[in-house]
C-alpha cells in the first residue's frame, strides 16, 4: 500500500542528493559490472569454442590406432565390424588412413598436402558437397580406381586457372602416381579436428594397396546414431577397446567429449572470477549502509515528526529500508548497463559474438536487492527505534 | 461533559547522570472535551514534558493517561502511534513541516499512515488547506510560504484526522505579533467549531485568552483557573 509512496520519496530524496548518491552508488555499481562483464564473456568465449566444436562434429567420435599397435594386428578395417556390434549408439564407422605428400600438376608443386584415403560413405557422413564435379563411389574403391578429391583451396593452387575435374595430377610417394580428379569440394570453416579444403581424397583400397601399404586403419571415424550421447559412446568405445587392446594402444578423440571439458572448466573459470568481483558487491553495500546512517542521523527531525502523526515504528523501518533496496538496485541497473556495454566492446574487439548471460542479470539484480536489504537494515532499524519526543527535539 | 483527557498521579522521572530529574512529579488532572484550555509555566517547569506525555510521545514514569476514555499505560510503540494517528493533532512552534513535500502532502501525510488511498488523501488535504484559507498554496513547498502561512498548513495537518485533542505548543513563538494573533483567532474559532483544545505556552497573556488555565511549576501543578 505504501510502497509506491516511500519509492517515490526514496526517488526525490536521491535526486536530492545527485552527488551523493552517485559516489554511494559507485560502489555497487563496479561490483555488477565487473560480475556482469565476467559472466558474459565466459558465456561468449565458450560459445564461440562450442561452434568450432559444433562445426567439427559433435557426433563424431575418432578412434586413432598408435603405431606401436602394428605388430598386434587389431586394428583392421574389418575391426570396424566388431566395434559397432560390441558397442551401443553408433551409426556407422568409417576406416580412413592419412599421409603427407606432395602433389603436382605440371609445373605447380605443392609439398605437404593431406592425403587421405576414405570409403565413399565418408562425404555422406561428413555432410560434404561437391562444387564441382563428383565424389568417388564404392565401385571406385573395390577396383582400387586411382581417382581423387580434392578441397577447395588445393584446386585452387594447383589449377589457377581452373577446371580441375577431369584433369590428372600427380601424388607421390617414392614414386609419383597419377590420380583423375573426380571432384572438388564446396570451402567449408575449419574447424578442430578437420581440415577439407587442403586434403586430397583418394578410395581408401586404393591407397592402402596401390599408394601406400598399410594393413592397419589410420583413424575410425565413428559417427553416433541420433539420441545417444556422444561423450558416452566414447566411454563405452574406451572400454570397450581397454579390453581388446589396452589404452597404450589407441587414442580417442571426440570433440563432444573436449566441449564437455571446456565448458566445466570455462564456467568453473567464470564463477570463480565472478566470485571475486562479488566481494566488490559487498563493498558497495557496506557504501550503502554508510549513506544511508548518515542520512538516519541527518533526518531525525523528519522522523520525529513522521512518528508524531502516526508513523509506527514497522512504518518508518519500509521507509528506509525500501529506500536503500531503491538505492541498491538504482546501482545495480546502471552497473548492469555498464557491464553490458563493456563486454559489447570486449567481445567486438576480439571478435566473437556477444552472447548476454541470463544469470549475469539475474545474478547482479538479486544481489542488489539483497545487498540493499541487508546493509539496509540496521539503519532501517535504528531509524524505526528513535524515540518520538527525542527525534522531534533534534529536528 | 466528559473527559477528553484524564491523568492520574503522573510523574516523569529522567535520569541524568547520577541524579534523578523529577521533570514531572505527581500530576492529576481532567480536561474536559470542547473544552480550550491553556498549560503555563516557565522553561524547565515540566510543561512541555506535560505535553509530550498527553500527546503519547512520551510514556510516564507512573501513573495513568486516559486519552479520550483510552488508558494509554502499558501500550506498546504500535498501539501509541495508532493514538497519535488518530486523536492527536499536534501543532508545534516551528511548524514540523517536512520541507521537500508540498503544501497538500504535508497536510495529507497523517492520513498515509491510516492507509487511506490516494485520492481521498488528496480531496481531504484540499479541503483541509481551504479551511484554513490556503486553497491557493497547496503546490508550495514550506520554503516558498510565510510563517504564519506555514502554521496554518501546520494547523491543516492537525485537523485532518479529526483529532480528539489538539495540542499546540507555543504555535506563535516563531510568528510576529501580527501573524501570531490571525493563529490564535483560528484557533478561538476552531474552539467555537467544538473541538478540544490545548495550547501549551509561557506566554500568560495568551494563556488568558482560554477558557482554563493550568499553572506548572517544579513538575506540580500550581494553580488551575477557570
Amino acid at each position: 500500500m505504501m510502497l509506491r509512496e516511500n519509492i517515490l520519496m526514496a526517488l526525490a530524496s536521491m535526486a536530492g542528493n545527485r552527488l551523493r548518491t552517485f559516489l554511494s552508488l559507485l560502489g555497487i555499481m563496479i561490483g555488477v559490472a565487473s560480475v556482469v562483464t565476467i559472466l558474459n564473456l565466459g558465456r561468449s568465449v565458450s560459445e564461440s569454442i562450442s561452434e568450432s566444436f559444433e562445426i567439427g562434429g559433435l557426433d563424431t567420435v575418432n578412434i586413432m590406432p598408435m603405431g606401436v599397435a602394428r605388430e598386434t594386428m587389431i586394428f583392421t578395417e574389418e575391426f570396424a565390424y566388431d566395434i559397432a556390434r560390441e558397442v551401443d549408439g553408433i551409426k556407422e564407422i568409417l576406416p580412413t588412413v592419412s599421409s603427407s605428400a606432395n602433389v603436382r600438376n605440371g609445373q605447380e608443386i605443392i609439398s605437404g598436402v593431406q592425403v587421405q584415403g576414405v570409403t565413399s560413405g565418408y562425404f555422406a557422413s561428413n555432410a560434404l558437397e561437391t562444387s564441382d564435379g563428383e565424389f568417388f563411389e564404392a565401385v571406385d574403391n573395390i577396383n582400387r580406381r586411382q581417382v581423387c578429391v580434392i578441397g577447395a583451396e588445393l584446386a585452387e593452387e594447383l589449377f589457377p586457372e581452373g577446371n580441375p575435374v577431369g584433369k590428372y595430377i600427380s601424388v607421390f610417394r617414392r614414386q609419383a602416381k597419377s590420380f583423375l580428379v573426380l571432384g572438388v569440394l564446396k570451402e567449408r570453416d575449419e574447424s578442430l579436428g578437420s581440415s577439407y579444403n587442403n586434403a586430397l581424397f583418394m578410395p581408401y583400397n586404393t591407397y592402402t594397396q596401390r599408394f601406400r601399404r598399410t594393413d592397419q586403419v589410420g583413424t575410425y571415424v565413428v559417427k553416433v546414431a541420433d539420441g545417444h550421447d556422444a561423450t558416452v559412446v566414447a566411454e563405452d568405445l574406451e572400454r570397450y577397446l581397454n579390453q581388446i587392446s589396452g589404452e597404450d594402444y589407441y587414442r580417442i578423440f571426440s570433440p563432444a567429449t573436449i566441449k564437455e571439458m571446456s565448458d566445466s572448466v570455462m564456467s568453473t573459470f567464470s564463477i570463480f572470477l565472478a566470485a571475486i568481483a562479488a566481494i566488490s558487491l559487498v563493498v558497495g553495500g557496506i557504501g550503502i549502509m554508510n549513506i544511508m546512517l548518515v542520512s538516519v542521523v541527518e533526518r531525525t527531525g523528519e522522523i520525529g515528526i513522521r512518528k508524531a502523526l502516526g508513523a509506527t515504528p514497522k512504518q518508518i523501518r519500509s521507509q528506509f529500508l525500501v529506500e536503500s533496496v531503491t538505492l541498491s538496485i538504482s546501482g545495480g541497473l546502471i552497473g548492469l548497463f555498464i557491464g553490458t556495454v563493456l563486454s559489447f566492446a570486449a567481445v567486438s574487439i576480439a571478435g566473437w559474438t556477444l552472447y548476454i548471460s541470463a544469470g549475469a542479470v539475474i545474478v547482479s539484480l538479486s544481489f542488489s536487492l539483497i545487498i540493499g536489504m541487508f546493509f539496509g537494515w540496521y539503519p532501517a532499524a535504528k531509524a524505526a527505534r528513535l524515540e518520538p519526543m527525542e527525534a522531534l527535539q533534534r529536528e | 461533559m466528559s473527559e477528553a483527557i484524564l491523568l492520574d498521579g503522573v510523574t516523569r522521572f529522567y535520569e541524568v547522570g547520577d541524579t534523578t530529574v523529577h521533570a514531572l512529579d505527581g500530576v492529576s488532572l481532567a480536561i474536559e472535551e470542547k473544552s480550550f484550555t491553556a498549560i503555563v509555566g516557565p522553561s524547565g517547569s515540566g510543561k512541555s514534558t506535560l505535553m509530550a506525555l498527553i500527546g503519547c510521545l512520551d510514556v510516564p514514569t507512573s501513573g495513568r493517561i486516559l486519552i479520550d476514555g483510552e488508558d494509554t499505560s502499558g501500550m506498546d510503540d504500535d498501539e501509541l502511534a495508532y493514538i497519535r494517528n488518530r486523536k492527536i493533532g499536534f501543532v508545534f512552534q516551528h511548524f514540523s513541516l517536512l520541507p521537500k513535500l508540498s503544501a497538500l502532502d504535508n497536510v495529507s501525510l497523517p492520513l498515509l499512515y491510516r492507509g487511506t488511498g490516494s485520492r481521498e488523501r488528496r480531496e481531504k488535504a484540499e479541503e483541509m488547506l481551504e479551511r484554513v484559507g490556503l486553497k491557493d498554496r497547496m503546490k508550495h513547498r514550506p520554503s516558498e510560504l510565510s510563517g504564519g502561512q506555514k502554521q496554518r498548513v501546520a494547523i491543516a495537518r492537525a485537523l485532518i484526522t479529526e483529532p480528539a485533542i489538539i495540542l499546540a505548543d507555543e504555535p506563535t513563538g516563531a510568528l510576529d505579533s501580527a501573524t501570531g494573533r490571525e493563529v490564535m483567532d483560528i484557533f478561538h474559532s476552531l474552539h467555537r467549531e467544538g473541538h478540544t483544545i490545548v495550547l501549551v505556552t509561557h506566554d500568560q497573556k495568551l494563556a488568558s485568552e482560554c477558557s482554563r488555565m493550568i499553572g506548572i511549576k517544579d513538575g506540580r501543578v500550581e494553580y488551575d483557573a477557570s
